[in-house]
Order: structure tokens, then sequence, then C-alpha cells
């Protein structure tokens, strides 16, 4: 009867330095550590050596992996040898969710001992964008609490959560948490809640929507953070004050220059989208929509571009609302941002497609038909949201990733 | 190799990939239906719907706060605290409090708990027990551990089940509970108005009702995947989540360990992949699956009907008999079983389909084996070793993390052989068109709250 024994396992850490050079093979490390562990139990002598791949590592590794182990055997006064040799090794290349895992099944006579070496996973090759204009995307923040919007400032971070507003400070190390502002005692939220955060018309604090509830607050450096929530059913900001892309058309006639007024829109406290109707009023008759964004237009005007509840993109512009061809594969997010390349603004849209991740990709409206710019830029999970910048030259998506934590990613264009 | 770990990628991608990316309506009711119990067992979608745990485990298998927003242990486990969510309310508007919780539990776990007691002390319930108890948090997002209100405020006890979940019960009849939306639920109102489960419902009979649109999520068990692939119904299908074992009793004519090891070396689980279970899941010798582990290869899964009968040598035993959890498939999985040990000298008997239906309860919990389906959950080895464990009737702490730790904890165990693991099994749904953003938990169960219908007013 074969009787199973375990040697130590050394766990080890491989790193990959993709641009070092001269690179050291990933191989050489893990090979060495269970080449030890097999001679700690067979001793020197002849053994049997096969190889399987039961794990990702490529096919053509395989050669430099089995020359590392009967390199690192020898070392050990362990000759690789033929059938003629009473001890086997079987050396599985395997792994789990969360590492890779080199086993040795070491057989002596009628005992098999089993060693194992632990090699942490390597991280995919990033994928760069092609076409038009290059998105690139950065993460601000990772939690384990949904993210519905956030908004960075030279000197702070704010981050609304379900229930509450978590204020960070820039520290040399990254962002630090200073407060957190309790958003309870309102109603229940929606199974899919959402909010925003936008900066104060003055430029030194900030106002935020969350269902039922309206905030408003201070930033540093020109004052301590500070929140301040009510209940309130007051439409929200869908336009932040001084952005470039603000609103430049007032009831229902797109005009250009002045100092507009936000755009603001009723919320559905109970549900996930805005009723449709917006102050100041558009003298247009807007459909519910999930989210809108001001789209610098070719002519001089802005128009309010709009993902509505029924799937379909709309364009309302010059007193009428038209559909946007070449958005069908849209989903319910987007917003606008001004990078200066091309016709200087682009629309950035998450994608409705059924890919494990979601994606984000940017769009030109030259007429009424969407052109994509980009190519899609892969996020690491589901967008929940998508909201502007305040500098409007980027804009921010949080991400479900499959681990179910949230991030806040900051995504920007470069121009090709 | 690979042949064995043949399941239905295209099914699975299918499943994983039935979400899309535009926010859901709100409104509409969902019809689903089940072959069995919508109370009880892996078929008890009800209680997932009404009732919530302290903890649940996320989509990626992590254990996630539920009720309990926070928990702590101390460094030897024997003592933890949970932190209860405020504001939380069940369906009648009492409030969710750590007196009540502990009610509810000492309730459902009057035996064979991993805690010896648990207490109330102000917004928080302590569990402490002489084992430690390393992996509490996912034990307590089992279903057995589900918070029910046990009294309501009038001091009655509820005539149906009052939870703080995502619906509330509305009613019963003919075979059909209906649920209806909690607006004050603390995950937020769910997207549809109401579910209604349609019970005991035959499988062929669900498929129907799902193509003439009577039905929007039925069942797919796994041995007629494929027959679904076949009939081009959209089908959300998850990894495997369960875990075909044979328990054996080591007591009574099965006391000898030679016995149980013989009896493990019969066994032909290329049989039971091939022909019961019609090529889905995986076949395995190991309790966690490989990709959980990546060792389980190292547990032998062949017949071998030369050592069984070495094992066996020239003891003999009585008439055995063969229980099985379920039916259907696990019924001819329970005959073919009985004819491997048949042929390693074995006389084991199982009861036939007319038995099946009036199984006398006594008898069946007390086989010499019983064919069971235990869950296999959670993206932490030793946690999904415990709760499997747990679910096998058995409490062990699993307190190792490594891999080479972890094989030597279930290398041990299994050398017992009193549990032979055979088969890794997925969970399946069929649905409608008109269903959208629907998810399969950890557990391979729908998370109907997070569906909702392309239709929806």
């Amino acid at each position: 009867m074969r009787r199973f024994g375990l040697s130590v396992v050394l766990c080890i850490a491989v790193r990959f330095a993709a641009n070092a050079a001269p690179a050291p093979s990933p191989w050489e490390q893990p090979a060495a550590m269970l080449a030890e562990q097999i001679a700690n139990i067979l001793g020197p002598g002849q053994v049997r050596l096969t190889l399987r791949n039961l794990s990702s590592i490529p096919a053509n590794e395989m050669p430099a992996i089995q020359h590392f182990l009967e390199q690192d055997l020898k070392a050990h006064g362990m000759t690789v040898a033929g059938e003629e040799s009473a001890d086997a090794v079987r050396v599985t290349l395997s792994e789990n969710t969360r590492q890779r895992l080199w086993v040795a099944e070491v057989v002596e006579g009628d005992q098999m001992r089993v060693a194992m070496v632990e090699l942490a996973p390597d991280q995919p090759a990033p994928i760069l964008a092609a076409g038009g204009l290059l998105l690139r995307k950065e993460t601000v923040i990772t939690a384990q609490q949904p993210i519905l919007s956030a908004l960075e400032t030279a000197h702070a971070l704010l981050v609304l959560e379900p229930g509450q507003i978590v204020i960070f400070a820039r520290a040399i190390n990254g962002w630090q948490e200073q407060k957190r502002v309790n958003l309870t005692g309102n109603a229940p939220f929606a199974r899919d809640p959402r909010g925003i955060l936008v900066v104060s018309q003055d430029g030194t604090g900030f106002e935020g929507w969350f269902p039922g509830m309206h905030c408003t607050g201070s930033l540093p450096p020109a004052n301590d953070a500070t929140a301040q929530c009510g209940a309130s059913d007051d439409p929200w900001a869908i336009a932040a004050r001084g952005a470039p892309q603000s609103l430049a058309f007032t009831n229902a006639s797109a005009i250009t220059g002045g100092s507009p007024p936000a755009l603001k829109a009723f919320y559905n406290a109970t549900r996930n989208y805005f009723t449709g109707v917006v102050s100041p009023s558009l003298d247009v008759e807007l459909p519910a929509f999930y989210s809108a964004a001001l789209l610098p237009r070719s002519a001089g005007n802005t128009a309010l571009l709009i993902a509505g509840i029924d799937g379909k993109v709309r364009l309302a512009e010059n007193g009428g609302v038209s559909p946007v061809e070449g958005a069908r594969d849209w989903g319910s997010d987007l917003g606008v941002i001004r990078s200066g390349c091309g016709s200087g603004a682009q629309i950035i849209a998450s994608g409705s497609g059924e890919a494990i991740s979601d994606s984000l990709r940017a769009y030109e409206l030259p007429a009424l038909e969407a052109v994509p710019v980009s190519a899609p830029l892969a996020m690491q999970g589901t967008i929940t949201a998508i909201w502007p910048a305040p500098d409007a030259k980027s804009v921010y998506a949080a991400v479900r990733t499959a681990a179910d934590q949230y991030e806040v990613d900051r995504v920007s264009a470069l121009c090709n | 190799m690979f042949r064995r770990f043949a399941i239905s990628f295209f099914l699975v991608l299918v499943g994983v990939c039935a979400w899309s990316r535009t926010r859901p309506h709100y409104g509409g009711m969902l019809h689903v239906e089940i072959t069995g119990d919508p109370w009880n067992g892996a078929d008890g979608l009800a209680r997932r719907l009404i009732l919530d745990g302290l903890t649940r485990l996320g989509n990626d298998g992590t254990v996630q706060p539920a009720l309990a927003v926070d928990w702590q242990s101390d460094d030897a486990a024997h003592h933890w605290q949970f932190r209860l969510r405020s504001g939380v309310q069940f369906h009648d508007g009492s409030p969710l409090t750590a007196i009540v919780v502990v009610q509810s539990l000492n309730l459902s776990c009057n035996a064979n708990c991993p805690w010896t007691t648990v207490r109330a002390v102000g917004s928080s319930v302590f569990f402490t027990a002489d084992s430690p108890m390393p992996h509490l948090p996912a034990l307590l997002a089992e279903d057995n551990f589900l918070i029910a209100l046990p009294v309501m405020s009038d001091g009655t006890t509820p005539a149906n089940l009052i939870g703080t979940g995502p619906f509330r019960f509305a009613a019963s009849n003919h075979g059909i509970l209906s649920l209806t939306a909690s607006e004050s639920c603390w995950q937020g109102r769910p997207f549809v108005d109401s579910i209604e489960i349609r019970a005991h419902r035959a499988i062929h009979d669900q498929w129907l009702d799902l193509s003439v649109g009577r039905a929007d999520v039925v069942e797919v068990p796994p041995e007629e995947l494929r027959q679904a692939g076949q009939q081009r119904l959209v089908i959300a299908a998850s990894p495997p989540v369960e875990l075909l074992a044979l328990q054996i009793s080591d007591s009574g004519a099965l006391a000898n360990p030679m016995l149980r090891a013989s009896i493990a070396a019969a066994i032909d689980r290329d049989a039971l992949f091939n022909v019961i279970f019609q090529k889905q899941g995986e076949v395995t010798a190991s309790l966690l699956p490989q990709k959980l582990t990546g060792y389980s290869f190292l547990f032998p899964a062949e017949r071998d009907l030369n050592k069984a009968h070495a094992l066996r040598g020239g003891l003999t035993t009585p008439p055995l008999t063969l229980g099985f959890e379920g039916d259907g498939a696990m019924q001819l999985a329970a005959q073919r079983l009985a004819l491997n040990l048949h042929e390693a000298g074995f006389d084991v008997q199982t009861p036939d389909a007319h038995l099946d239906a009036h199984f006398d309860a006594h008898h069946a919990s007390h086989p010499d084996f019983l064919l069971r389906e235990l869950p296999l959950e959670g993206a932490d080895p030793a946690a999904a070793m415990e709760v499997l464990l747990h679910a096998a009737g058995e409490t062990v702490a699993v307190s190792e993390q490594s891999p080479p730790a972890l094989f030597e904890v279930e290398h041990t165990y299994l050398d017992r052989k009193t549990l032979v693991p055979l088969l890794n099994l997925p969970r399946a749904y069929a649905i409608g068109s008109r269903v959208r953003d629907l998810e399969l938990r950890a557990d391979g169960t729908p998370d109907l709250a997070s569906a909702s219908l392309e239709d929806a007013p």
C-alpha cells in the first residue's frame, strides 16, 4: 500500500519584470525549490522524472522548466535516468484560483510522498488600445462597499457610498481617510442606488445628491472638510457649474457663451432614473433617462445627450429631440470629455455587450450618428456609474470587480 | 484527464454572461418553477428570498457582511463577536435585534451546532465554543443559519416565515408560493414587484412552461444539461457547487476500515459521470475541486476492483442498505453503485422507485451508505472544507490555509473512508427571454432579487 507523506513546503512569490533586461526566468526559483524538496526525500541517486502541465503555463515553456528541474536535481546529486531507475518523480504543474502549484509525487518503492511549491500567478500583459484616440485609466481608489460617485480635487477626495460620504485628504502615501458623514435616516434606497457629487459654485466646497437627500460641505485647503445633509427632493445637478461643457443653451434654443446655470434633473428616488423633467426647462419633452451629458457641437452650441430608460440614446438640440444612430451597443452610462483631440470633445460610453467585463469607448457625434474614435478600453468588472471630472478632461467610472470589490477609475484620452 | 473536466464550458459561459450593461427596469412578476420544496434544501429558493443570514457568500465565494456588518474573534477562534447592522427591520416592521437573532439561531440550530453558546450583548451576538471555529463567518452564511423572526410583537408565533430579505411572504395556494417585494429591504427594493414559485413541478413540464412563456426561470438538472443545450434553452450554469459523495457508516457491518476501503476502491466513477450524469461536472476523489486547491489529482479516482477484492479479503457482510437523497438521477446513481459493490462481493440493496416514494424515514436515516449532495461553496478552501464537512454532519475545524497543509488534512480525513467523493456537479437554470441580469449565487442558486424583467412597465 502506498503511503503518503509530505515534505516541508516553501512559498515563493515570482515577480515578473517584463521590462528588465536581462530578465531571469520566472521558473528558475520554483524549480530549484522543488528539486531541493525532492532531493530531501530521495537523496542522491538515479531517478525517473516525468513532467505534465495542468496549468495555464504555455506548452512552449515546458522544455525550459524540465531543464531547470534536471539541472537542480543534478546539483543535489540526483541523475535523471530512464526506466531502469526504481525511484520515480512525477512533477505536475498545477494551479488553483489563487496561485500556481507545482506538485512532485515522489515514488520510492511502494511509498509515495508529496512535495509542493506555491507560486504567485503572473499578471496579464497590458493590452494597449488602438485607434484614433487612446483611452487610458488610472485607479483612484478601491473599496469594499459600493461606490456611487466620487469627487477628486487637488487636496481632497470625496467618495459617496450608500449611506455615507467618506472624505479623504491627500497624504504623501496616497489618500488618507478624514471623516465619514452618515446619510442614514432617509428611506431605504433602491436596489441599485445612485448619487452625484459636484464642486460647489464658489469652488471651495461640494454639493451631493443621494435619493431623497441633498448634502453640502466645504473642502480643504480653504476650509476643513465638512458635510451637512438633509432630506430633499430637489433636482440633481447633471452638469457641473463652471465645467467647460456646462450648459450653453437655455429655454429650448441653443446659444453660446455666457455663464449658464447648472442643468438639474429630477430623480425618481424609489427607482434608478431621472424622470425627464429638467431645470431650467429646455422647452422640449425629454423621456425618462438614466444618464445625460452636455455635448459641444460643431456649430458652437451645446446639446444634451441622454441615455433613455428604453435603451435609446437621444440628442436634445435646437428645440427638438432626435435619436442617435450607432449607439445600440451602448450601456446606460455615458459622459463627455474635452480631450482636445479630434473634434475636441468625445462621448465616453459603456458597452452593453455580454463580455465578462465591461468596456468604455470614445465616440464622436458629427451629426446624429455616433462614430467610434477609440478602441474599447477593458475595465476590470461591471461599470456601475460614469460621471465627468471637474475639469471635464476625463470621466470617472465606478466599477464593481469580479471579486465583489469596487473601484473608481479616472479615464482620459491621449491623442494619437 | 481533460475528458473528466469536460463540463460544458459553453453552458457555463452562457450562465456567467447572462447580464447586460444597461440599467434594470423595476416592476413585473417573475414566474419560477422548481421540482422540490421552496422552503427546504438546495431547492429552497424562498428561504433565501425571505431570510438573510448574518453573513453571505459573495458571487466570488468570499464571505461578505449581511445582517452583521463586521465580526472579530479571539486568536484561538473560540469566541466570536458579530456586530449587527443598525436600522434593519423584519417584514412586520419589528426591528432586528441581537436578542431576536439569538432566539432564531437557537431554534434553527439545536444539534450539531458549531458553537456551544450564543448570546446577545447590546447590538452584538457572541458565539462561544470549546473547539475553535476558524470559519464561523462562512458557516453562518449557510441556509441553516438564516435569521427568521421567532416571535411576533404580540407574542404569537408567525404563521409564515418573516425575515429581512428582499421579498416577503404573500400567499401560498395550490402549490404556488407568492412573494412580494419588500419596499423597506435594507439591501434596497428588488427590481421585480413579485415572484411566484411553482413547487414540485416535473422538469419537462417546467421546460414546456418556459417555452410558452408561462415560466421565466426553470431548473436544469446536470444530467439534462446536454438536452437543454440541444433544445437551445438559454442556460445559466454554475461551476461545480455540489459534491456527490457516498457517506459510509463506520459502525455496524462496516465498522472495519478495510471493508470501507474496499467499497471506495470498487466504485466506478466513470460510469456515474458518463452514463448517469451525461458527462456533466467532474470526476473527483477529493473533497475540494481542483480549481480550489490545485492538488485534487493526487487522490486517485480510478476504479480498482482487484484492490477492492484484496482489501475485503475473506470478510463477508450481511446485506447492506444504500440510501440516497433526492430522486431521479440520484436513484439511478445509487443503483449503479450497488451494482459496482456487488461486483466486489457486497450484497447491497437500494430502494426501488416505488419504495422510494414511501421510503421509511427511519430506514433512510440509518442506511449503511447514503448517497448525498454536499455543498461546495466559497473561495476559501479551508472554509469550504469545513462547511462541507459540517453539512456531512461533522464539526471539524480546518485552520490550515496552505495547499500542503490542507492536503494533509483532506488526505487524513478521506483515509477514514467514511466519505467517498464521487463527482463535482454544477447547478443550472433555463431562463426566459424577458429575464435580465440574473446571476447565480456562489451556491449556484439564482439570485432572483438581482433579476429584472425586460418588459417591466
